[in-house]
């Protein structure tokens, strides 16, 4: 059981300018399940690999615990990881697969026998204990893989994209399994991932990450509603959310003909630091309603519908700003525009999301 | 292209074909048949003597003599060669841990690499008169280091005690830097994570080696253990340019016995090729019994 603190944990490759992690700072809870989730490239991987030691720190430091491990080697760690790809040892079979670091460790052999069978157990991959990883299937590889790492015992889980290999429905599967696995054996965990609905689900705490830099760590809940900038507001949520910039007034946004109010402290934040007129405004395409043509909502031209059964995605442009703007609306399945339709969109009051122009943070 | 094909494909195959079967497959049968007379080479009398030749080999002294130290270099040189390769392979790929995170190999690996693949560059001729230099008793390098240790070294070449054991090292050191290569391109093949995971699970250098490395790279070790072993058999030109089986055919193996006997003060074709027919039975059951003992499963990434 162990906490885990990133301070100002720097990672700078060799002839690039830009920090692949730039002063991270995250403090993550004893047997909380935290998900680093951003793009590709973001540098959520990188960080995972600073606490497992494969990477350097070149600034900063990572404690476990009050323990300083920024220098220390892997193994001193006391983690333990799941890779994307397994890195399950071909030649060994499943059982010496999981027995290995238990080996290195001198463990006595009963004591070994009873934790893979124990993790065999909790797995269901009792009756593959004696083949080798080229005769399982991919949901009983990464299972191994995680075999692997529950026999350690670690003070910390890290799980490097472990779905990523599996077939959708697979890895629907596993992802409630290991949810509630770690929930049950209450081990700090560290998940990278950069699928947002399996951040959204497993953890208890999402970090999200950008170009190296931590952009929001909080609940899925919070990160939802209340997006701390740009970035993260377009980035959770499926169908995006509809952001635009667009001209602000003293009453509001000013979307064509309709208008988004926004409190005084907004407007006036909104106008400070080069906000140049203009503003940020998202909302979620499940958080407008379709309303009729006197009702003052943005007139849409419907280009797409998805039918999704329990309800539909409609896709469609609107004039505004003298350009054409893309937006989404999640609708009920009865009232379902057709191709070609113009619908009249209104957000829902409360339900969107104000972000400065310039900077992007939320306001 | 259906139309001619055969004619075209025919017209390429033809030509290597004849010369393999003229210049290498006839000569192999021919020996067959030289071995069992008694041709003495520059005369076109031959008789037959059937199994008189081999009768003769399984009594011959100098025959037995060489065999064994053709034996001693099967059992020495691939195990010191390949134990030396997976080594320097390992040190280069994966064996740096000095402050650096992650799985790398030591500092400056490539200019190691680089060095190791020298002997592969040079003929074994050119190896062969370099190191008769270097073993050299009065201006060779290797006394010339000793002697300020206050050694002073043997003649080497010229003692029947280290002789063998020169020309052993010698052919350890000219093919260690191939199989480097051919193990750290090896190496390169095995996904990085597995070390990775190695690195967490908390193996040892030494441990990663064993457990893991030597396992995932089986099938390449066998490829070497077959080649070195055929290599040991062989050994006659680096045996013939240093010391010419010497001295008291204490350095003497079994292909140079055969050249020997054909072409030395006796020309005995018929002999030698007796000779040569046994080192031809040798070499392939060497191979395949080496094929057979080192099988195991393929190995498969995920």
């Amino acid at each position: 059981m162990a906490t885990v603190t990133y301070s100002k944990a720097t990672r700078i490759y060799a002839g690039t300018e830009r920090p692949a992690v730039d002063h991270l700072d995250l403090e993550i809870g004893d047997g909380e399940f935290l998900v680093l989730v951003g793009p590709s490239g973001c540098g959520k991987s990188t960080s995972l690999r600073m606490l497992a030691g494969l990477e350097d720190v070149d600034e900063g430091s990572i404690y476990i615990d009050s323990r300083d491990v920024t220098h220390l080697p892997p193994k001193a760690r006391d983690i333990a990881m799941v890779f994307q790809n397994y890195a399950l040892y071909p030649h060994m079979t499943v059982y010496e697969n999981m027995a290995f670091a238990l080996k290195l460790r001198k463990t006595p052999k009963s004591e070994i026998d009873r934790r893979v069978k124990e993790a065999a157990a909790l797995l269901q991959l009792e009756e593959y204990l004696g083949r080798k990883p080229k005769a399982l299937s991919g949901g009983q590889r990464q299972r191994v893989a995680m075999g692997r790492a529950i026999v350690r015992e670690p003070q910390v889980f890290l799980m490097d994209e472990p779905l990523s290999n599996l077939d959708a429905k697979l890895r629907v599967q596993t992802r409630t399994q290991i949810a509630t696995l770690q929930a049950k054996l209450g081990i700090t965990t560290v998940y990278v991932t950069h699928d947002q609905v399996e951040a959204m689900t497993m953890g208890h705490r999402v970090a999200v990450l950008l170009d190296g830099v931590l952009q929001q760590v909080d609940t899925p809940r919070e990160l939802y509603d209340k997006p701390g900038n740009v970035f993260v507001a377009g980035f959770i949520g499926s169908p995006a959310m509809n952001i635009k910039t667009v001209p602000l007034t003293e009453q509001g946004a000013v979307f064509a003909e309709m208008i988004v109010p926004l409190g005084r402290e907004q407007v006036a934040a909104a106008q400070a630091n080069g906000g140049d007129g203009k503003i940020t405004v998202g909302f979620r395409p499940e958080d407008c309603d379709l309303v009729g043509a006197t009702e003052g909502g943005l007139p849409v031209v419907v280009e797409l519908v998805e039918d999704l059964g329990s309800d539909a995605n409609v896709y469609g442009h609107a004039a505004l700003d003298g350009g054409s703007e893309r937006f989404v609306v999640r609708t009920d399945r009865r009232t379902m525009p057709n191709m070609g339709d113009t619908v009249f969109v209104k957000p829902r009051t409360d339900h969107y999301h104000a972000f400065h122009a310039a900077t992007g943070q939320r306001l | 292209m259906r139309h001619g094909k055969y004619p075209l494909i025919v017209a390429f195959l033809v030509p290597p074909l004849l010369l393999y079967g003229v210049f290498v497959l006839s000569p192999y049968v021919q020996a067959f048949q030289i071995s069992t007379t008694d041709w003495g080479g520059y005369t076109a009398d031959a008789n037959y003597v059937g199994f008189d030749n081999f009768t003769r080999l399984f009594r011959d002294d100098y025959v037995w003599n060489a065999i064994q130290n053709n034996a001693i270099l099967l059992a020495v040189v691939p195990l010191v060669t390949i134990a030396l390769g997976l080594f320097f392979a390992t040190m280069l790929n994966m064996g740096g841990r000095g402050g650096k995170a992650g799985v790398t190999g030591v500092r400056g690996t490539a200019a190691y690499r680089l060095v190791y693949f020298f002997p592969q560059v040079l003929s074994v001729v050119i190896i062969a008169v370099v190191w008769r230099e270097v073993y050299h008793p009065n201006n060779g390098l290797l006394n010339g280091l000793l002697k300020p240790l206050g050694i002073d070294g043997p003649t080497w070449l010229g003692d029947p005690r280290y002789a063998f054991w020169c020309v052993l090292a010698v052919m350890v050191w000219s093919n260690v830097g191939f199989y480097v290569v051919l193990f750290g391109a090896a190496m390169q093949a095995i996904p990085r994570d597995i070390y990775e995971a190695v690195l967490l699970d908390g193996a040892s250098r030494f441990v990663t080696l064993v457990r893991i490395t030597i396992p995932l790279l089986w099938d390449t070790v066998q490829v070497a253990w077959i080649y070195l072993a055929i290599a040991a058999l062989d050994g006659f030109i680096l045996v013939q340019l240093m010391t010419d089986g010497g001295p008291n055919h204490s350095s003497d193996v079994i292909g140079l016995r055969m050249y020997n006997t054909a072409f030395a003060s006796d020309t005995r074709f018929g002999y030698a090729s007796a000779i040569g027919v046994v080192m031809f039975f040798l070499t392939l059951s060497v191979a395949v019994l080496a094929l057979r003992a080192s099988k195991r499963d393929r190995i498969e990434y995920s």
